[in-house]
């Protein structure tokens, strides 16, 4: 019973993470895009946490573990030069 | 001279006793060699970094340790608040109807850790987003906009938060 | 008993994770600007994610890692307002002005850049 319904959630943050993909896919700004990223990388880490939970591992709990301390610095590292460009491409 | 010294010491030891807890939250290993080497780790990383860990205007104890009672219901809090503000989110999503705006206001708080923790904490509830913390000002973008006068909008956005974190640290 | 009892608090958790997240999966595509995105995206993500960590809790096999979903959730807890925190600074920074985006982003960028060159 409870694999069946931790399956199902399987499932359906594989749709989550496709419909964010579309919206990063059609976003018109840049702003779009990190925001979808943003849900992306929550997503992730929650399928991690599911995963692990499912095949009874802590392996996988202790990668989501960093991922969450350590994920947003990367984000941060991401829109640190997404700036920079921007504001290159504005000055010329 | 003295006070400056003992203060020096007591941010020193509050660096290395953080440091030392998160490695035993993330080891949770009770060896000899694992304590060994958080220990030591935090000593030196303490020595390092205590400067910029805890600043040296934050003069005052309960600038950055939290009264445990008042942290722990506000973690319940916080996570109550979550559930109401996405539930008025899912029924602003259903019609549709919103009113988005930037709006300005001050904190009262005065430690550097509390003000973090407000701007997070008003990220999650009611449909706030923090764009700047400056000091005691603050930018934020707020869905349900009804008004513009700072003193109205800070205690519609953040008057019960702030009361709660007030009691968490100063 | 006390495994129905688990899987049905379980699912209530799940139940809620889906309503949140199809919420704001229809957020995300719904609103117009940037910044009502990121308002319902994150927020209903945030909910969504975090009723998905509560429901592994409830179902988690042994003490060790309910310990760690517990961490996870604490930390996730910070780090979920500093990420959409980035973004939304990134977005301001970039001049997406509210409601109407794009309007004045290329005269606030100038304006930004005169002032980094007087200092």
């Amino acid at each position: 019973m409870s694999l069946f319904i931790l399956e199902v959630m399987k499932w359906f943050l594989l749709a989550c993470a496709i419909v964010c993909l579309v919206r990063m896919f059609l976003g018109p700004t840049t702003a779009d895009r990190l925001v979808a990223l943003n849900i992306l990388s929550s997503v992730t880490l929650a399928f991690l946490v599911l995963r692990g939970v499912v095949q009874q591992r802590v392996l996988y709990l202790d990668v989501a573990l960093v991922y969450v301390i350590f994920g947003f610095l990367g984000f941060l590292a991401i829109a640190r030069f997404l700036k920079d460009r921007l504001n290159d491409e504005e000055a010329e | 001279m003295q006070v400056e010294r003992a203060w020096r010491i007591i941010r020193f030891v509050i660096t290395t006793i953080a440091l030392f807890i998160t490695w035993f939250l993330f080891t949770a290993d009770f060896g000899l060699f694992s304590l060994t080497t958080g220990m030591v780790g935090s000593l030196l990383i303490a020595a390092i970094t205590y400067e910029v860990f805890i600043a040296r205007h934050q003069a005052n104890l309960r600038f950055f340790i939290p009264h445990p009672f008042f942290l722990a219901r506000y973690l319940f809090v916080i996570i109550f608040l979550l559930y109401q503000s996405s539930f008025r989110m899912l029924i602003a999503v259903i019609t549709g109807r919103a009113s988005p705006r930037i709006v300005h206001f001050r904190t009262r708080l005065r430690s550097d850790l509390a003000r973090m923790i407000l701007a997070n904490s008003i990220t999650f509830t009611p449909g706030t987003i923090t764009l700047d913390l400056n000091d005691d000002h603050l930018t934020v973008h707020w869905f349900f906009c009804n008004t513009i006068h700072a003193k109205a909008v800070g205690e519609s956005v953040k008057g019960r938060i702030e009361r709660h974190i007030g009691k968490i640290w100063l | 008993m006390m495994l129905l009892m688990r899987e049905i608090l379980a699912m209530i958790a799940f139940a809620s994770a889906m309503v949140f997240g199809i919420g704001g999966l229809v957020g995300l595509f719904r609103f117009p600007d940037p910044y009502s995105r990121m308002q319902a995206g994150s927020l209903c993500g945030t909910t969504a994610v975090f009723s998905i960590f509560l429901g592994t809790l409830i179902l988690a096999p042994s003490a060790a890692m309910a310990a760690r979903i517990l961490l996870i959730i604490f930390f996730f807890l910070l780090s979920a307002p500093t990420g959409s925190y980035i973004v939304a600074r990134f977005t301001w920074n970039a001049g997406t002005s509210q409601g109407k985006p794009l309007r004045n982003r290329i005269e606030r960028i100038a304006d930004k850049r005169q002032g980094g060159e007087a200092e």
